[in-house]
């Protein structure tokens, strides 16, 4: 404290600190700042999940894709349509260095394999120019019958084919997409040419997302500005407000900058938390200081400032303590960008935190003291704080309603709760009528599905993926996978045999099957490698034949539809380990969940340690583990409530709206803390405990309930934004700002009072009046 | 002064001699080169055990071993070969006629599990060998008219005088120029070398081991490595032997059914 008075004193050496250190975090934020777009840079490359998933990725070739759909309105069967796939298969390769060499797929690539009249062969479906009826005629029936091809590449409408182009490592999608959007434009008419596939999405998010923020953001500042000068009627403390909250994010990016970590789209986040945090400390020095100049006007500068920091020391350095633990918290997360993410906001709270009690006490002694314009003077005020009183009384005589109101909650909450599902969708995060969703929903409809999901079986003996028994299971699987509804197709082994047994038996009725004979499919294998393209076969098996590939399509990239495949495909785990072989998976959408899983578990463990660490805190505080539990009961109550409305209201738990919880309980605990301080301090000064409750009541409750109105009115604006995720992180800011405060002031006024009549509230040791 | 005429006129021979047996080793062209390579008597028949590893890039290794039977009459080159191992596709055999005529090949593969023969149709010589790193061209039938061959230089390899051959398809290929190294008067090749279209090698082809059998020489060891795909091939043979008694017969499908003989 000694610290923040002498400081303050020197009014100008503030300032000037602070725009030094601006000038070094502006300075090195406009140099080094770069935002990392690249998925892969997210993922925590050691976790076994993704050890063995880039090793199959590597195995088998298996490569992030973009999709580009050609549909004709009538018929893709015409000759200028085939010259087109022709045309663009060759030149996306020439033209798009980001694109594997050999890596384009479509219909003008793909091999045919038939057999007619003891007559193998091995053949492209076309070349150059098929011009007449018949060979148009001729085609068509080949497609149809070629499984292989047939509802995977070619719609089975026939109005539509795919070209798949696999994109080298470390691509950048976001410039790939631009490029294509523009470049596809020469080949349109009649044809409709869409771009589609999970890096188009992750493109078109990591833009979207950030873009909308940066838009959004100033909207949310100018309404809060508005909203603090309407609320402190001072263009002073606004100011004071204002700068806390900018340095504090300030400080936060820009020792990020200084240490040489990109920004991640976590990130973002980071200026919502710190607004939201920043302006309670500014509020709550506002409301101190105004509180003091009522009580006692004739304080000189130097006295009011120093009774300032006497009172608001303590609880802004615990508030901020226990703020900044929580977010600590996260760095138990396997996951590097969050925990970047907790540390550098813990590091904004610290800094808003000694802004706060250096720039109000500082204004105090360069500008004087401040004067406050109410609206119709004094009075207002009064009244003001005497509905405050009126409103705390009305709930000190009624705590059975408090408490069955609470209670009532709980149980909601509750059964709310139990409904919340947990999903992560990059493609939830655009609305519906938007074309990303609609190029998705076409290729959904008409192909196998946009994502991926890749089953690797293992095996440690050579060979051991040509035995029939394996082929089989594989197959069943495939069409248990294939009988759900998300699920388009499957592409295995089995597969290839079954197409391949197909052929070889000239298309007799029921021969598109496993052959149970393991000579026989060793000698398809063998004949397949000769004159089919054992390019293709790499894709499904590896060279010793102890492991492959199950290419799954889904029409889904929410994780909760990949966690229920997963669950039906462990379902194979007894039969396969039977056999010695083991069931994993792989590919970027398999990388993508586990991720998510990963951010979600280290998220709600992090909301446990801050729950268990905010209890022991504020037991050590005022020495009493009594205190420690009562005041979580409301930020117990705004968690639960948060995630009862997203149950209701079928808002997914994903990363973005657990961290969202973690503010609601960042604040919640602040608006007890300072209720708690309150409390203690003026009932030590003599109080009794009605007087003190009153006093609180209307001294916090002030700060907490204007907090809560500037926080609440400036993220409301997010819920004008275009972007659905930005939504939902205004809607459940302005709900558990509510509930926090609304939590603060009824149930805890009633447990405190409970607590302090019991003789419970102060340890033994302090001497207090009695209730 | 007689002597001295003698002496001039017998430097001048051996001047001439010098000069005309320089000339005389310079004397090749590329396409007789080329020519001498495909005319080379390879025997009329030959049987020989083929062990072909095939390593993909991640450096797995698949063996076969096979035992080919070979016929050249009449301006049919006829191949018969059978799988020996691995076993589950022992007997798997495969027949072959290509024709000097340039006809294309027909080829017809059985497999015994299925107990049926097929014919394969093929559209192209640049299609891989039995999915190794070899083409059927360079199994040794391309016809030296196809490309444009050009000798660049003599080159002492292991003490064999060796011709430097640049050869340049006619008709658009994979690889836009090979460079053969050709030991003179005995026209097999020691090396090989391919490029492709942006110059950079794709393929080599190296012989680790040839020897003399029944006075033609084998390549009993060799191996053809992609660079671009980073795989190889190689072939070893043995048990070669030259100019058996087959009948042309030998050469069906019936053959195909019944197996190896002996």
């Amino acid at each position: 404290m000694k610290f923040f008075t002498t400081l303050a004193k020197r009014p100008f050496l503030v300032l000037a600190l602070i725009l030094a250190l601006t000038v070094v975090f502006v300075l090195s934020i406009a140099q080094n700042a770069s935002l990392e777009t690249d998925l892969n840079e997210y993922m925590p490359k050691t976790h076994p999940a993704f050890i063995a998933s880039d090793e199959a990725e590597n195995l088998f070739g298996i490569k992030d894709a973009i999709l580009l759909v050609v549909e004709h309105p009538q018929s893709i069967y015409n000759t200028e349509t085939l010259s087109k796939i022709e045309a663009i298969t060759f030149a996306l390769e020439q033209e798009f260095s980001e694109i594997e060499t050999g890596g384009v797929t479509s219909l003008a690539t793909a091999d045919n394999i038939k057999s007619d009249d003891g007559f193998l062969e091995v053949q492209s479906f076309y070349e150059g120019l098929v011009e007449r009826e018949e060979d148009l005629a001729q085609l068509k029936q080949e497609i149809e019958s070629n499984s292989m091809i047939w509802g995977r590449n070619v719609s089975k409408d026939g109005t539509a084919t795919l070209i798949i182009a696999e994109l080298k490592e470390h691509t950048d999608s976001k410039a790939l997409q631009a490029k294509l959007e523009t470049w596809i434009q020469q080949w349109e008419g009649p044809e409709r040419i869409l771009v589609a596939g999970r890096p188009i999405v992750e493109a078109s998010l990591a833009q979207l997302g950030p873009r909308d923020m940066a838009i959004m953001f100033p909207l949310v500042i100018i309404t809060m500005i508005i909203l603090l000068y309407l609320l402190l009627r001072s263009i002073r403390d606004t100011i004071l407000n204002m700068i806390i909250v900018l340095f504090g994010t300030l400080l936060s990016f820009g020792a990020m900058t200084l240490f040489g970590v990109p920004i991640y789209a976590v990130d973002t986040m980071i200026p919502v938390m710190l607004i939201a945090i920043g302006v309670a400390y500014g509020i709550h020095m506002h409301n101190t200081i105004h509180y003091l100049m009522q009580e006692e006007a004739n304080l000189s500068r130097k006295e009011l400032a120093e009774k300032t920091l006497k009172q608001m020391t303590k609880p802004i350095i615990m508030t901020a303590l226990t703020t900044a633990i929580g977010f600590l918290a996260l760095m138990s997360s396997e996951v590097l960008p969050v925990r970047y993410f907790g540390l550098f906001a813990a590091l904004g709270v610290l800094g808003e935190m000694v802004l706060a009690l250096l720039l109000f006490p500082a204004s105090i002694h360069l500008l004087g003291k401040p004067s406050y314009h109410h609206r119709g003077g004094v009075k207002n005020a009064d009244q003001n704080s005497k509905s405050f009183a009126r409103t705390q009384r009305l709930l000190v005589d009624h705590p059975l309603m408090i408490v069955i109101v609470s209670l009532s909650i709980l149980l909601l909450g509750i059964w709310g709760t139990s409904m919340v599902w947990i999903d992560t969708s990059f493609l939830a995060n655009f609305e519906k009528s938007s074309p990303i969703v609609q190029t998705d929903q076409l290729v959904n409809t008409k192909f196998g599905g946009t994502s991926t999901l890749n089953i690797i079986l293992s095996s440690e003996h050579e060979g051991t993926m040509k035995e029939p028994k394996v082929l089989m299971a594989m197959e069943s699987m495939q069409a248990e996978l294939e009988a759900e509804a998300v699920v388009g197709n499957t592409l295995s082994l089995a597969t290839f045999i079954k197409q391949m047994n197909l052929v070889m038996e000239e298309n007799e009725e029921g021969k598109f099957s496993i052959p149970d004979s393991q000579e026989l499919i060793s000698q398809y294998l063998l004949l397949y490698e000769f004159s089919g393209d054992p390019k293709s076969l790499e894709k499904v098996v590896d060279y010793t034949y102890r492991a492959a590939n199950i290419t799954v399509q889904v029409k889904s990239d929410s994780s909760a539809v990949l966690s229920q495949l997963i669950d039906l495909i462990d379902s194979y785990r007894p039969f396969f380990a039977s056999q010695g072989i083991e069931i994993g998976f792989a590919g970027s959408g398999y990388k993508a969940f586990v991720f998510s899983e990963l951010l979600l578990e280290g998220q709600i463990i992090s909301l446990i340690i801050s729950f268990g660490i905010i209890v022991l805190l504020l037991a050590l505080l005022f020495k009493n583990l009594w205190v420690g539990i009562i005041g979580i009961v409301p930020i117990a109550l705004t968690a639960v409530v948060n995630f009862a409305v997203m149950g209701f209201l079928g808002i997914p738990l994903s990363s973005a709206t657990a961290l969202i919880t973690s503010i609601a309980i960042g604040i919640g605990v602040d608006y007890a803390i300072h209720f708690l301080e309150h409390y203690a301090n003026v009932r030590l000064e003599g109080m009794s405990g009605r007087e003190a409750s009153s006093d609180t009541f209307v001294h916090t409750g002030r700060a907490i309930v204007f907090n809560a109105i500037a926080v609440m009115g400036g993220f409301a604006i997010l819920l004008f934004s275009v972007f659905p995720p930005n939504r939902q992180v205004g809607a459940l800011i302005v709900l558990n700002m509510a509930t926090s405060a609304i939590g603060t002031l009824t149930i805890l006024v009633v447990l405190v009072k409970y607590l302090d009549r019991k003789g419970k509230f102060f340890p033994k040791s302090v001497n207090a009046t009695k209730y | 002064m007689r002597t001295g005429t003698k002496q001039r006129v017998l430097t001048l021979l051996l001047l001439f001699f010098l000069v005309f047996s320089s000339l005389n080793a310079a004397t090749y062209t590329g396409q007789e080169v080329m020519s001498e390579v495909y005319n080379r008597d390879s025997g009329d028949t030959m049987k020989a055990n083929l062990i072909m590893s095939l390593t993909n890039s991640r450096g797995s290794i698949r063996e076969r071993s096979i035992v080919q039977y070979r016929k050249d009459s009449e301006g049919i080159e006829r191949k018969l070969m059978f799988f020996l191992a691995p076993s589950d596709v022992r007997n798997t055999s495969f027949l072959s006629f290509s024709y000097e005529d340039g006809r294309g090949d027909d080829q017809y593969i059985y497999l015994p599990a299925l107990k049926r023969v097929k014919r394969i149709a093929s559209d192209s010589k640049n299609d891989s060998f039995m999915g190794s790193d070899f083409t059927y061209d360079d199994m040794g039938t391309r016809h030296p008219d196809l490309d444009t061959h050009t000798y660049l230089r003599t080159e002492t390899i292991d003490g064999y005088s060796v011709l430097v051959i640049e050869s340049v398809p006619k008709d658009t290929a994979e690889y836009m120029r090979t460079l053969s190294w050709v030991v003179e008067g005995e026209w097999f090749g020691l090396k090989k070398e391919f490029y492709l279209p942006n110059g950079k090698l794709g393929k080599t082809l190296t012989i680790d081991t040839f020897s003399q059998i029944d006075d033609i020489w084998v390549i009993t060891d060799m191996t053809m490595r992609n660079l671009e795909k980073n795989t190889s091939t190689r072939i070893q043979m043995d048990e070669v032997s030259f100019d058996l008694e087959i009948e042309d017969s030998f050469f069906s499908e019936r053959q195909m059914k019944i197996g190896t003989r002996g």
